[in-house]
């Protein structure tokens, strides 16, 4: 499959599961945010890092320095198996197939793009003994009907989660509006300022 | 309470903070990953905004106004620890100051959460969270690099031994120190210290690094009572340049 969305290249797809390769740089890791209390995971983006740990702690400055969040993960992107992508009235879950389980299941979140362009949002967590057979069972579990173009679905235990303790991390956030540039109000300065001039 | 003990704990606290919030920002646009260029600059700013918090709580007992006491004083009215107005360096040293100096902030405030004064008190409760991030970062970064290469072990163990009597700086004793710990406001700072070497000697313990004997480091004393390496006029020359060309600018 290809993209012009270099994120959608690196990904593997769902049919070639391969073990990872190793890296010649720092691999790419990816980053989930709560922005409010019961507020769906949505994607936000990827760091670079050499593993899951110092993904976290460069994570949640690179995506959380500014706005609200509670809660932040990461995972390997080698640990985030793609439906392929739809477009146009096509919806992804029409052409997922039944999988056959394996031994054993294990906790996986799957995450929908519902519009193109769009994050990856955060649909409902099942079991299943493969990431294949997890898109199958979101297939018949977590599906509405309502159009979906890619379906992404992750191993709870390969994610790096913020802890209870954690979430406090953020209480101080909101204050920092310094960070946010409308809060300078630059434009009503530069108005007044023009106004000043003309009188 | 004794205003003058409360005062001189606020003022080293504070003038610590604004100094290596200073000297971490000189890394922004710099830093040796995108990534990390952003977390070191947004823990510089959490500092600097530290600062102001305390400065915020000396003016209420009856010191100028923050932005006076930031940058209308010289080098040798600030009472900061000699460790945060040393350059910074390469990467390698910044990052075990920013490991030795925060360790040692989390659990000053985490002393101070219990403080008398209730002002710094909520203060310390506050920032709980983000001084909790600060030192996940540092130990984190200490443990992977502690542990990666030859060259970044031989890096941070080089940096750490030119450090360490700095550190030991930051634990120079007020002449306030039995009226702070009789008062409650503070447990001072032998307690701090002791407390500091057991989180400092845990970490520590996780990578390929070592500490030399505390008892062969000689700590590098002075700060608190206006002595400093030249270093840090030329910081507040810079830090203040653009608010003394007009004092009353509104920004």
């Amino acid at each position: 499959m290809n993209s012009i969305d270099p994120r959608v290249n690196r990904l593997p797809i769902v049919e070639i599961v391969k073990p990872k390769a190793p890296l010649d740089q720092f691999g790419t890791y990816e980053v989930f945010v709560e922005p409010k209390p019961g507020k769906p995971f949505q994607h936000e983006g990827a760091v670079h890092a050499p593993n899951l740990e110092m993904a976290y702690i460069l994570a949640k400055e690179t995506f959380t320095r500014r706005f609200t969040c509670s809660s932040l993960y990461v995972v390997d992107t080698r640990d985030v198996f793609v439906s392929p992508l739809t477009e146009g009235d096509q919806n992804v879950f029409d052409l997922i197939e039944e999988s056959e389980s394996a031994n054993g299941t294990s906790d996986f979140e799957i995450y929908q793009l519902s519009k193109r362009g769009k994050q990856h949002v955060f649909l409902g967590s099942v079991k299943a003994s493969t990431p294949q057979e997890a898109i199958a069972i979101a297939k018949t579990k977590l599906n509405t009907g309502k159009m979906v173009y890619n379906i992404w679905a992750i191993e709870a235990n390969k994610i790096r989660f913020t802890t209870e303790e954690e979430k406090e991390y953020w209480i101080t956030l909101p204050e920092k509006k310094f960070r946010d540039a409308s809060n300078y109000k630059g434009g009503d300065k530069l108005k007044q300022f023009l106004e000043k001039v003309k009188a | 309470m004794n205003n003058q003990a409360l005062k001189e704990l606020l003022y080293k606290m504070a003038d610590d903070q604004l100094i290596l919030g200073h000297r971490n920002s000189e890394w922004t646009g710099m830093g040796p990953l995108l990534e990390e260029d952003i977390a070191f600059s947004s823990m510089a700013q959490d500092k600097i905004g530290q600062s102001l918090a305390l400065y915020t709580l000396l003016q209420e007992l009856g010191e100028r106004d923050p932005d006076t006491v930031a940058f209308t004083r010289n080098a040798n009215q600030f009472h900061n620890c000699q460790l945060v107005e040393l350059p910074n360096q390469e990467y390698d040293f910044s990052l075990i100051r920013h490991f030795l100096f925060d360790t040692a902030e989390a659990l000053r405030f985490e002393m101070l959460s219990e403080s008398s004064y209730e002002p710094l008190a909520q203060l310390a409760r506050k920032i709980r969270g983000e001084l909790r991030y600060h030192t996940l970062h540092a130990n984190t970064w200490i443990k992977q690099l502690g542990t990666a290469t030859p060259e970044s072990i031989d890096r941070l163990q080089k940096s750490l031994e030119n450090a360490l009597p700095f550190a030991l700086g930051i634990f120079e004793h007020s002449p306030h120190e039995q009226e702070l710990i009789s008062s409650n406001i503070f447990l001072g700072e032998e307690t701090l210290k002791k407390r500091w070497k057991e989180k400092v000697e845990s970490v520590i313990s996780q990578t390929d690094l070592t500490l030399p004997d505390w008892i062969l480091v000689e700590p590098t004393f002075g700060g608190r009572i206006g002595e400093h390496t030249a270093h840090l006029q030329p910081l507040l020359d810079e830090m203040s340049e653009v608010f003394k060309i007009d004092p009353t600018a509104e920004w």
